[in-house]
């Protein structure tokens, strides 16, 4: 049994970090708010996302407040503001633009890459890449809004999307996505779905209902740009028409889900392809362009860069230019 | 021990009334004196001493030249401290030399997209929007006429089947399917003249049409400088015929138009110059000013014009006035103006008839005409009296012809004149008679 004088000490030293913890809890982040911004005094439990969550209504706009003060973290006392509109829309400098590299993978596997295939290592020391230097996974709606001058984006934006709907996606790539916390977009061609080496339709279902974006790249994954041998023109306006709708309609069927973005097969497309895309009604579609898509890139012909199994880190990093130096002043 | 618990315990309920109180305060005050932007927490002092801190900042975008950042800050220190004129004058010194130099920037790259040097007009539209990211002419251009175009817009005419249209574009009448599915068309029907058809591009096609309708606007923005203005016309015309919503076709139509009015209204052909502008698109430069101008010109002339008694003159430069404007004031006013001096040139020639006729055209509440009108009908009274008169005066000295003739004046004058009638009756009666008695 304790003496009383450890007992003291034993209460004490428990209820004392108890008061601290309550004190901490409770202490309040000084806001005033007007029409454009707040002015908050952060205080000891403040964090970035914390007070995006709080005062924006959503963590992830921690980048906001980080690239307004000009700040990478916060300490407690110091005064900042939240922006309330947009201070950066398209991304210009006045020694250039900003752009946005959007990476396009196919495969995953555990050890042995090819050329459409990349490693587990690989895939997650790239992303390791994305998280440690400041990069900001960005969804389609965001890239779409940023191209369509509606809203900023971070200043180091990044798109991953992943073609066809391989199985091995969910098996390699998702975990380490989830890990970073990174979304992704699936083009998935429909007569790939229920192959063995491909998605089920469950589990693409199940990936939809975890955030991930799911869209169209035709249903047979045929170039649209070639016209097979004695193919008259109508059967190959006719074939288009299918491709582009077919998917679109079954995503609407199984996933009761919008497809708004398209991915070419082959990235390749031609100004038909692109009438019929925009008749049925997609807001963009995706070329493998090597290039990064600066504000006014063209919004049916937008730019990829893939990501092949044989890249080291150094051959990555060369597909994430952010910006394009050119004086506009 | 037991002491200490308590003393703890009271520093938790302590701290519950007074800390958490304080926070639900601070929430509870929050958006009156948010929306306020002061607070009593923090006198005015500290919002001068931050407003001055933000002041500084943006003074260092400013510099760094990012202006926006510049700006946003300025409107901060602005907000904390809403008394102070400098920053207020010096955000409106901000916003008006950004605004104006978008419209410099945006104006080079218009010219420079006018010479097909897209890759610089592209960076100056950029600027613009650097200078003022809601810039709507350079997003316009950024997002639309610097994309590459996917359909040529199509009015059908009297004649055009979709085979023809499709040979027409495509060199193929067997594309017809193509127009069906781009416009919803739901059979192979001839589309009734005037539809507004949608034709994708096919990529040989669209290259060779695109770089052709290129050269033919290069070539009529030069001919727009010589003056040539039926030969711009001409081309403009063709371009729009196979595509109907090309912008820089139809900025060459509007620029011609607008030309040749300004060179109409300089010959004081002010009508023929209205006709003109009025086939400028009104959102066209400043068209509407340009109209309103040559409407002034055209009632001063008009003015003139009445002081001559040419009537008919005015009234086609006034009415050609309310063409254009259907409330415009003067163009009404002399209009009856017009009317009324009209009719009175009548009524003083004694053609009191005419003169009716002619000031019932006009607004019969028109001060002049009310007036002109009872007038006339006054004197048209009394000189219907004045012949009914006479008609009797003959009557009684049996000269029954002449009196009719009176008679018949009165009622030419005065329709309404009950006697003259009764007696034109009697007298024709008593000249029948006389017959047969001889």
């Amino acid at each position: 049994m304790a003496k009383p004088a450890n007992r003291r000490k034993t209460v004490f030293g428990r209820l004392f970090p108890l008061y601290l913890l309550l004190l901490a809890a409770c202490a309040p982040s000084q806001a005033r708010i007007y029409d454009d911004f707040i002015i908050v005094k952060a205080t000891a439990v403040d964090t970035l996302p914390s007070l995006a969550h709080k005062y924006l209504n959503d963590p992830t706009k921690d980048w906001l407040i980080s690239e307004f003060n000009d700040i990478k973290t916060l300490d407690a006392g110091q005064e900042f503001i939240i922006p309330l509109r947009p201070f950066d829309k398209g991304g210009l400098k006045v020694n250039g633009y900003q752009t946005v590299p959007v990476l396009a993978y196919h495969g995953f596997s555990k050890d042995s890459p090819g050329k459409m295939t990349v490693t587990e290592a690989s895939f997650e020391a790239q992303m390791k890449y994305l998280m440690e230097n400041g990069y900001h996974v960005i969804s389609l709606d965001q890239l779409m809004d940023f191209l369509e001058f509606k809203e900023q984006i971070p200043e180091k934006s990044v798109v991953i999307t992943i073609d066809n709907g391989l199985s091995s996606f969910s098996d390699i790539a998702f975990p380490i996505l989830k890990k970073f916390g990174f979304t992704a977009t699936l083009f998935i061609y429909t007569d790939f779905i229920g192959n063995s080496k491909a998605l089920s339709w469950e589990q693409i279902n199940n990936l939809s209902k975890k955030g991930f974006d799911i869209q169209c790249k035709t249903k047979t994954h045929r170039n649209l740009t070639k016209r097979k041998k004695k193919e008259s023109f109508k059967d190959y306006f006719k074939s288009l028409e299918m491709e582009i709708s077919y998917s679109k309609k079954l995503f609407k069927q199984k996933l009761n889900k919008e497809c708004s973005y398209f991915a070419y097969p082959y990235g390749a497309t031609n100004n038909l392809v692109v009438a019929i895309l925009i008749k049925q009604g997609y807001r963009a579609a995706f070329t493998v362009k090597r290039a990064s898509n600066p504000c006014f890139v063209d919004r049916y012909r937008i730019h990829r860069s893939v990501i092949y199994g044989d890249y080291d880190i150094e051959r990555f990093k060369k597909n994430l230019s952010v910006f394009n130096k050119i004086k506009l002043k | 021990m037991k002491k200490i618990i308590n003393v703890f315990l009271l520093y938790i309920i302590l701290f519950f009334f007074t800390g958490c109180f304080a926070v639900m305060e601070f929430k509870k005050e929050t958006p009156e004196k948010i929306s306020a932007g002061k607070s009593e927490k923090n006198p005015e002092s500290a919002e001068t001493f931050l407003s001055s801190s933000y002041q500084q900042k943006s003074l260092e975008y400013e510099k760094k030249n990012e202006l926006q950042m510049a700006l946003y800050y300025l409107q901060i220190a602005g907000s904390l401290n809403p008394d102070d004129k400098i920053i207020a004058k010096r955000m409106a010194v901000l916003k008006s030399t950004f605004a104006d130099k978008a419209r410099r920037h945006f104006k080079k790259g218009v010219v420079y997209f006018k010479k097909n040097k897209l890759k610089y007009a592209r960076k100056q539209f950029l600027i613009t929007l650097r200078y003022n990211p809601e810039h709507k002419g350079a997003l316009d251009y950024l997002k639309n006429r610097l994309a590459p175009k996917e359909y040529i817009i199509y009015k059908t005419k009297k004649g055009d089947t979709l085979k023809s249209i499709s040979r027409k574009f495509y060199s193929d009448n067997k594309k017809d399917f193509l127009i069906v599915y781009f416009n919803n068309l739901e059979t192979n029907k001839k589309p009734a003249p005037g539809t507004t058809l949608k034709l994708p591009m096919l990529k040989s096609y669209s290259t060779h049409l695109a770089i052709s309708i290129r050269n033919d606007l290069i070539k009529a923005r030069n001919l727009l400088e010589e003056k040539r203005y039926e030969e711009v016309l001409n081309i403009a015309g063709e371009v729009l015929e196979y595509d109907l919503m090309n912008r820089e076709a139809a900025d060459l139509k509007n620029a011609v138009y607008y030309h040749m009015g300004m060179q109409l209204s300089r010959e004081e052909k002010y009508p023929e110059a209205i006709n003109t502008f009025k086939k400028v698109d009104p959102k066209y430069k400043d068209v509407k000013r340009a109209i309103r101008e040559v409407i002034d010109k055209d009632l001063m002339k008009a003015n003139s014009l009445l002081r001559e008694e040419q009537y008919e003159e005015v009234l086609a430069l006034a009415e050609k006035a309310l063409d254009y404007d259907k409330s415009n004031k003067v163009a009404k006013d002399l209009i009856n103006t017009t009317y009324c001096q009209k009719g009175r040139g009548l009524i003083s020639r004694k053609n009191y008839v005419e003169a009716l006729k002619v000031l019932n055209k006009a607004d019969a509440l028109h001060d002049c005409i009310e007036k002109a009108i009872a007038d006339v009908k006054g004197v048209m009274k009394k000189e219907a009296e004045a012949h009914y008169l006479q008609g009797v005066k003959y009557f009684l000295n049996q000269e029954l012809s002449s009196a009719i003739i009176e008679w018949e004046e009165t009622l030419a004058l005065n329709p309404d004149h009950k006697k003259a009638k009764e007696n034109i009756i009697n007298a024709r009666r008593l000249l029948e008679k006389y017959k047969k008695v001889e």
